[in-house]
């Protein structure tokens, strides 16, 4: 997978590399397309572990094959919580690399924001990082409004940083790392873990296929079912569509684990009964999720399966229901019908 | 804008809007027609002009900053703290928290009564005993509680006035004693323990453990003698020694009082902070303050409740087990959340390193030719009085460090939370030129606790930070507040608490002040203080203040003693007759009873009015022992009685001084002024009129304003067993911390601003009557038909159909807190909006009174069952309109959304009415093990 869009901005032509059967880089193909452009090729974007939730062995093997034909290969930081401490882009052959501080290191999302997005280099990239004064003739310009982006907001990284010390640091990647397998062992016999590494582990997250119910139940039905058990989706369909992609972090409980692991779990015999039959192919507790509390308040009540089923799912979800406050939204009709302000107020008669 | 317009409801559209409702052609017209001529004040309050939100919060940097903060090591009852940042942000800092008011409608208010029930949980287990309250004002107040407890404990039958108390007991508890003491007639004698002998006069003695001199002694043979004797035994105590020490409540201690400030409540210059009172469950029924208890609702959930409250005040008035109302829930809230993030091994590790921490300063004292008093000690260390100590406390000052200087030379050092190795090694360097080595032998011996504490799995599951957040959240989430919905608790004065106001509360310089610390140290807080004073006398029409009473009740309390006080300075010490009209609050007898009095009900008239001719009788029945008055203005009916100077004139001319209960000050603010109508002393409730938040029971601030001629009978600022107005608190201005709230409302405000906040207050009333009036008719007016700044509304004509605790618990499905229930009128409900709500709030709250009485309508038409009704079944759980189930002759959309404008504003009670009377027979007060929940 590459970042089409980034390539668009920076004026670069973007040349796909293929996944093997295993989900990861197609080492041939690379080889091949690096020989084939090595006298244009800039740059290889390479996001490591890979986006499949796997520390691919063949990362410096990858990384040697682009140098050697005088590219620079750019990592993408995103799944740096499972690496800090255990390894080091510099180290195994990566020439920069950016890191999300609102992700590895604690910037709270806000929603969709605030995030910040530094970026690492080696010595012979240094000099021409961003600069930090504005200057429409500089080589190397500015690529935010203010010199530190959003400065303010570092101090959460620098806390971060700082009260975890090396050793923190460390035992927070190695914890991330085991939350994620323990999912994986946990979900597996129900959902299948789709790619795994070398010793049949993942790394910090780890991608479950729901596809073989997808006649049944998609990606999105399970998400929105999970609502109803009080939680929020994992990743739908990426990077594999219509698979779920989980990433437990270090700070979750095995408590708080145990419970999303048993609402998945629930729901995948929700799905059984409806392959057997026992429950409605149309309406059933998935296709109708989520469940406000006025839908399963209404007067009528219609669907084959109970209210009780449909808003408390679990005996262990009673204590930390939560409830969506509209049923599944009309993306397209939404698309369709565009309307970006506030509604007058007859609309909400 | 200006803060006024921010602080109040109706701007100026609305404002008309309700004039017309109203019937009334301007705002002026209807104050004249609601506060009698007579008593007027026409001029304009001699107050600052209003200051904006930046300006306050500049102006109160100033203050702040003019304090000093050092590291106090003074001990005496007052340790620093850390309060974990996830608590600070999510209780302290968050209105879902501090905006909700005492758990009288359990049904919206589980979360905070489980953190209560935690907090009793873990003050039980530390102390060794096995049922705690639900917090007391402080540990001096507390002691003084259980000093009345034990007497109470003896029986009726039992003439024994004796209690001792040690002299090692904090100063400002055995000055409070002494205060609280003598007008009950009770022989106070203190002195030192060991010596101390017990007769049949004795009924209690109490010990402090360990003491404020920081010695930990062994009191099982002091307890064995006392009960020989048959006397009491109550400990005094700290929790965190607690953890490491054989607790009271393990060597015979019947009664065990203290404080949790040090769980993580900042110091604040003497408070706010929650105290407690811990005894045998066998004691329960003479237990002072809110007890949580654990009951059940219809479905059979585990449901929390307020216990046993025909103990208290509201129900039993004179005759209450105390009179306390408000108490110190949100500090008890987060000194028990303290303790479920920490658990057991994180406050034992907390106390190790104290102690291990006084433990290395002691030997590099002993090694310096200094001697230590006493074998043991937990976390004070005192050096014994000699050569060289005079310079110690200045030596320390230099350094940084505030000692405590005993007044026979000795010096103590009090070892806290905060105490780091470099604060022991600087210590230690400045005072002795030594480093500290290694703490070597452990004193504590045989005093070392063997028995494990906190074991239930709340203080064992929430470690990580996501974990703790989750759970604060969940508690907070199950909470209504003035957040969501309006809280028109007659009587209350639910209004703003502004965050502006509360932003200042938290900051270093007004948190981290030790109470004992040096007068020069607390500059700010002194200048705060006497403007506070200032205003508040100049809000009243009086000439002095006092802050020292941290609840509404004890400044009632101490109003009485300050009458009392100067009738004895004037040779007239017989005077004990208490004279209060029967519609006063629950806190008024019960205060009087406190402060020695003999309570003399004064009956209404038909309109609800203090029956003068019946006042004028008893006066001149009692002119030879008349000590006062106490009265509520405008009355506790909500009417500006027109005949108050009159009552004021009967008691003066019979030798009685008048105490006005200024719980319904909202109305008056600006337009009447006690001491111009003829008070001699008022309380103010700043968590009414002057927003301090309620807390969900407290804290409170109850001062008391007096005329000129009371002023030197005021409460000390010093603790002094031989005062003749002793103090009332433990520190000396009460709650110091949270009056920068009331500081910032009334310098944003203005006289201007505080005049239109009561103007506004009486015309919210006006109008929520006018609308409600034709559905439940409002029992009491003024003489020109208009009410106050609350209403009462009479629904016992319904009360066949539907009593006033079903529509309390019907408003709940609605979205909506209850008016007050059942108080001063059985069976009706008094309405306060208070100035803050809008036009909006006000109706919505309106149209769902008068959609009940449509719902009642049905019922006496016989269109809906008179059993099985919405009201009935009130207040109806998601769970039970979602069950599988549904019998009821009404629908599930009646029963949850009862109005299509309902909808957007829905909260969900998480039990339903819970069963008073089967948690009252089935009394727990400590956490159900996780079987009751399964």
């Amino acid at each position: 997978m590459v970042n089409v869009g980034i390539f668009g901005a920076t004026g670069m032509t973007v040349v796909p590399v293929a996944t093997d059967e295993n989900g990861n880089i197609d080492v041939a193909d690379l080889e091949a397309k690096a020989v084939q452009h090595a006298d244009d090729l800039a740059a290889l974007m390479v996001t490591y572990p890979s986006t499949h939730g796997v520390f691919e062995e063949s990362i410096e093997q990858v990384c040697q094959i682009i140098h050697d034909h005088g590219g620079q290969v750019y990592l993408d930081g995103a799944n740096m919580n499972a690496q800090v401490g255990l390894s080091r882009p510099g180290d195994y052959g990566a020439d920069v690399c950016h890191l999300n501080l609102h992700k590895t290191f604690c910037i709270p999302h806000g929603g969709g924001g605030p995030g910040v997005g530094p970026i690492c280099a080696a010595a012979h990239l240094v000099p021409h990082l961003p600069d930090l004064q504005p200057d429409v003739e500089a080589d190397s310009g500015m690529v935010s409004a203010a010199p530190w982006g959003s400065t303010s907001i570092l101090p959460i990284s620098y806390a971060y940083i700082a009260m975890m010390g090396p050793d923190g640091l460390l035992e927070a990647s190695r914890l991330s790392i085991l939350n994620a397998n323990y999912m994986a062992a946990r979900l597996d016999p129900h959902f299948p873990v789709l790619y795994r590494g070398a010793n049949g582990r993942v790394a910090h997250e780890c991608i479950i296929d729901v596809r073989d119910y997808k006649d049944v139940a998609d990606a999105e039905d399970i998400a929105k079912r999970l609502i109803d058990y009080g939680f929020h989706a994992p990743t739908m369909s990426w990077p594999v569509a219509g698979t779920l992609m989980i990433e437990p972090t270090e700070s979750e409980s095995l408590a708080e684990i145990d419970r999303f692991c048993d609402a998945l779990i629930s729901i995948r015999e929700e799905i059984r009964a409806i392959q057997n039959g026992d429950a409605d192919a149309e309406d059933n507790v998935l296709k109708n999720a989520p469940h406000t509390a006025m839908a399963v308040t209404s007067d009528e009540w219609s669907h084959p399966y109970s209210r009780q089923q449909a808003a408390y799912p679990a005996p262990w979800s009673v204590a930390t229901k939560f409830w969506p406050t509209v049923g599944r939204v009309d993306n397209a009709f939404g698309d369709r019908n565009l309307q970006c302000a506030c509604p007058p107020m007859s609309a909400y008669a | 804008m200006d803060f006024a317009q921010r602080h109040n409801g109706p701007d100026a559209v609305e404002t008309d809007k309700m004039l017309t409702t109203v019937g009334v052609s301007s705002l002026g017209d209807l104050i004249d027609q609601t506060v009698p001529e007579a008593i007027r004040f026409d001029g304009e309050l001699d107050l600052p002009t209003a200051l904006d939100e930046v300006e306050v919060l500049s102006d109160l940097r100033e203050l702040a900053e003019s304090n000093v903060v050092m590291r106090s090591m003074i001990g005496q009852g007052y340790y620093d703290t850390l309060t974990p940042t996830v608590i600070l942000r999510n209780i302290l800092e968050d209105p879902g928290w501090y905006t909700a008011y005492t758990p009288y409608q359990a049904e919206i208010a589980q979360g905070r009564m489980q953190a209560l029930l935690n907090f009793q949980t873990m003050v039980a287990d530390l102390t060794g005993t096995e049922l705690s309250n639900a917090s007391l004002l402080d540990e001096a107040t507390a002691a003084a509680e259980a000093m009345t407890m034990a007497r109470r404990l003896k029986g009726r039958s039992s003439t024994a006035s004796t209690f001792v108390a040690s002299d090692a007991c904090h100063p400002q508890t055995l000055a409070v004693l002494a205060t609280r003491a003598e007008p009950l007639g009770i022989n106070l004698v203190i002195g030192s323990i060991d010596d101390a002998s017990f007769d049949e006069d004795t009924f209690g003695v109490l010990v402090q453990y360990p003491d404020t001199r920081g010695v930990v002694s062994d009191h099982a043979a002091l307890a064995q003698r006392a009960h020989d004797a048959g006397a009491l035994v109550v400990a005094a105590t700290d929790l965190l020694a607690c953890t490491m020490l054989t607790p009271p409540g393990e060597w015979g201690a019947d009664i065990v009082v203290g404080s949790s400030q040090r769980f993580g409540v900042p110091l604040g210059a003497g408070g706010p902070h929650a105290a407690f009172l811990a005894t045998a469950t066998a004691n329960a029924r003479n237990l002072p303050g809110r007890l949580i208890s654990v009951s059940k609702d219809p479905a059979g959930n585990p449901a929390l409740r307020m216990a046993l409250q025909t103990r208290e005040q509201h129900i039993r008035r004179d005759s209450a087990t105390s009179n306390i109302c408000t108490a110190q829930v949100l500090l008890a809230v987060i000194a028990s959340m303290y303790g479920v993030y920490h658990g057991p091994e994180g406050i034992t590790a907390i106390g190790e390193r104290v102690h291990g921490h006084a433990r290395a300063f002691g030997e590099a004292a002993v090694a310096s030719g200094y001697t230590l008093e006493g074998e043991t000690f937990f976390d004070t260390v005192t050096l014994v009085a000699g050569d060289g100590l005079d310079q110690l406390v200045a030596k320390a000052l230099g350094a940084g460090f505030n000692l405590r200087a005993h007044g026979d030379g000795a010096v103590g050092i009090a070892f806290d939370e905060t105490t780091t190795a470099d604060d022991l090694h600087a210590l230690t360097k400045a005072l002795f030129g030594r480093e500290p080595t290694g703490p070597t032998n452990d004193t504590l011996g045989s005093f070392r606790r063997s028995s494990q504490f906190m074991t239930h799995p709340v203080f064992n599951s929430y470690r990580s930070e996501t974990e703790m957040l989750r759970y604060i959240t969940a508690l907070r989430n199950k909470d209504l507040s003035l957040t969501h919905s309006m809280i028109a608790l007659g009587s209350c004065t639910m209004k703003l608490n502004a965050t502006t106001e509360m932003i200042p509360i938290t900051w270093e310089g007004f948190g981290r002040i030790h109470p004992f610390a040096p007068a020069d140290q607390q500059s700010g807080y002194a200048e705060l203080v006497d403007r506070l004073e200032r205003w508040l006398a100049e809000i009243t029409g009086f000439a002095g203040t006092s802050l020292q009473p941290n609840a509404g009740s004890q400044g009632e309390y101490a109003g009485l003693l300050t009458i009392a006080a100067y009738h004895r300075a004037n040779g007239q010490g017989q005077r004990n007759v208490c004279i209060i009209p029967t519609s006063a609050h629950g806190t008024n007898p019960a205060s009087a009873v406190m402060a020695g009095m003999t309570v003399v009900p004064v009956a209404t008239d038909e309109n609800g009015n203090i029956d003068v001719a019946d006042l004028e009788a008893k006066a001149v029945q009692h002119a030879d022992d008349l000590a006062a008055l106490m009265v509520t203005y405008p009355s506790t009916h909500g009417v500006f009685e027109e005949s108050i100077e009159q009552v004021c004139q009967i008691i003066h001319d019979h030798g009685g001084q008048v105490y006005l209960d200024g719980a319904n000050m909202n109305a008056q603010v600006g337009l009447s002024r006690p001491g111009d109508y003829g008070a001699d002393v008022c309380h103010l409730n700043l968590h009414k009129t002057f927003c301090i938040p309620h807390g969900g029971g407290g804290p409170g601030v109850g001062p008391i304003c007096a005329a000129a001629h009371l002023v030197p009978h005021l409460p000390d600022l010093q603790p002094d067993v031989e005062a003749d107005s002793g103090m009332v608190s433990a520190a000396p201005w009460g709650s110091t911390s949270i009056l920068p709230i009331s500081y910032a409302y009334i310098a944003m405000m203005g006289p201007d601003g505080l005049l239109e906040a009561s103007r506004l207050s009486i015309l919210n009333a006006n109008y929520m009557a006018a609308r409600l009036d034709p559905h439940f008719p409002v029992l009491y007016r003024g003489a020109n038909g208009r009410v106050a700044h609350e209403c009462i509304i009479d629904v016992r004509d319904y009360k066949d159909v539907a009593d006033a605790e079903d529509i309390a618990k019907r408003l709940i499905d609605y979205g909506f807190h209850a008016p007050t229930m059942s108080w001063p009128v059985a069976g009706t409900l008094m309405i306060e909006p208070t100035e803050s709500e809008s036009l909006a709030e006000i109706d919505r709250f309106c149209d769902a009174l008068i959609s009940i009485r449509e719902e009642i309508r049905a019922i006496q038409n016989g269109d809906a069952d008179a059993e099985d009704n919405v009201l009935k079944n009130a207040p109806h759980t998601a769970m039970a309109v979602t069950s599988d189930e549904w019998s009821h002759p009404y629908s599930r959309q009646q029963a949850a959304y009862p109005a299509p404008w309902s909808v957007a504003t829905k909260f969900w009670p998480t039990v339903g009415r819970v069963d008073n009377a089967f948690g009252d027979r089935n009394l727990q007060c400590a956490c159900p093990p996780m079987s009751a929940y399964a």
